[in-house]
């Protein structure tokens, strides 16, 4: 494989690779204080998800440069790490769990589909993996915002205040390192426009069946993955105190 | 001040196909939609599952060994004519095995209500010993399809950290103890 395409692959997987793993970190921050108990277990389930997913894209990762998930996950600082903002910012409250949940599980299903056509097999099969947990999540995320939009007014009211709080870190979702280019002309990712447009395609009419509204496209926060929120400095304190405590320890 | 939870559904589950399905306890819910992916998340953790229903709690109609005889002699003079018949599911509970889940599928009758169904259960399966019968519409049970094998239940065979024998702890601690690692 040429170098700038390589180069743009290994970037990619840390990105979708760190994505999962800090979503999947404030998904279990709802351990013990869900609303309800079956949710308590449902976002445990959907946490270990996620964090399967993310092990599954470092194995890819570490198959090329050698790092191990572990040292990636536990050793580096938030300036290393290449999440969205959508993903470390707290869990909120119920809605501001759901339409973050919900945000980000409708670009997961778009992205998975397309990564079906992959060049690269690695990439390709793993797609196919997690496409069934994706769609599970995807439906139970969008029960929710329906459930919570066309529910009370309160619900409503939260819904769409968390949704105006958290749409504008979705434009994140679809920028990328400069260079993009090689890993998609080679055929192993799809185009960050493409996944977007699908993903406005799915999103908006379900927002408004859900009694809720988007918002005006001109508060987008546009940043590169470089740039993190304090919030992110908290959460790998936290995620990492034990690793930290004794780095040659054996586990 | 009155009950704030949401209503009860029983959940039913099925562990490979071809065999009935078992009751394997219960969730809230305010929808049925809501109760299966409850139930999935609550009680499909590990494998081994191909199907799940989930019913209203109010909507089933349970006795047990000790008060059938006594409920069927109570509500027996009343006139079961010109009611239309429609098909109940039958459950029964046939073990008192700590390890056998509550009640299990059995069959179905036709029936013109909740009573006639246990009448003809009774009837009909009941030379078996029983400790529990359910009866419930077939029309209220709300169930998982097909489709949703792959995306709701296959996953849980990929994680084998759910299972408790994929965990070497007590060899391990035994080890530790005797001074061997």
């Amino acid at each position: 494989m040429e170098a700038s395409v390589e180069l743009a692959l290994c970037r990619r997987l840390l990105m979708m690779a760190d994505d999962e793993l800090i979503l999947g970190h404030r998904n279990s921050e709802w351990a013990g204080h869900a609303p309800i108990l079956e949710e308590d277990i449902a976002f445990a389930n959907i946490a270990q998800d996620e964090m399967g997913h993310a092990a599954i894209w470092y194995r890819i990762l570490s198959d090329i440069t050698g790092d191990s998930a572990d040292k990636l996950v536990f050793f580096r600082d938030a300036t290393a790490y290449r999440n969205c903002q959508l993903v470390e910012l707290p869990k909120g409250d119920w809605a501001m769990t759901i339409v973050r949940q919900y945000l980000f599980d409708s670009f997961e299903l778009v992205r998975t589909s397309l990564l079906f056509d992959s060049q690269y097999g690695p990439l390709a099969e793993a797609a196919g993996k997690i496409r069934p947990e994706e769609l599970y999540h995807y439906r139970h995320t969008s029960n929710w915002i329906k459930r919570l939009g066309l529910g009370t007014q309160e619900s409503n009211v939260r819904t769409q205040r968390a949704l105006e709080y958290l749409w504008p870190f979705t434009k994140q979702l679809f920028i990328l390192f400069d260079e993009e280019e090689p890993s998609v002309n080679a055929g192993l990712f799809p185009e960050s426009s493409i996944i977007e447009i699908k993903w406005l395609d799915i999103v908006k009419p379900f927002l408004r069946e859900s009694g809720l509204k988007a918002p005006d496209i001109n508060q987008l926060i546009e940043v590169d993955r470089v740039e993190h929120t304090p919030h992110l400095d908290v959460l790998l304190n936290e995620m990492q105190e034990v690793a930290r405590l004794d780095p040659n320890a054996q586990w | 001040m009155g009950d704030t939870q949401w209503p009860r559904y029983e959940v039913f589950g099925q562990d490979k196909e071809g065999n009935p399905h078992r009751n394997v306890g219960s969730v809230h819910a305010v929808d049925p939609e809501m109760a299966l992916q409850n139930a999935r998340d609550v009680f499909v953790r590990r494998p081994q599952t191909t199907s799940i229903w989930v019913v209203p709690a109010a909507n089933i109609l349970s006795k047990t060994q000790q008060e059938i005889s006594e409920y069927l002699d109570l509500k027996s003079h009343i006139d079961q004519e010109n009611k239309k018949t429609e098909t109940y599911l039958v459950f029964q509970k046939l073990s008192q095995r700590p390890s056998m889940t509550f009640v299990v599928h059995t069959g179905q009758v036709e029936a013109s209500s909740a009573f006639d169904a246990l009448k003809k259960s009774v009837e009909l399966f009941g030379e078996k010993e029983t400790y529990v019968w359910w009866i419930c519409p077939e029309r209220t049970v709300y169930e998982s399809i097909d489709d949703d094998i792959e995306s709701m239940f296959s996953q849980a065979h990929d994680k084998k950290y759910r299972m408790p024998q994929d965990y070497r702890l007590t060899l391990e601690m035994m080890e530790l103890k005797k001074g061997k690692r």
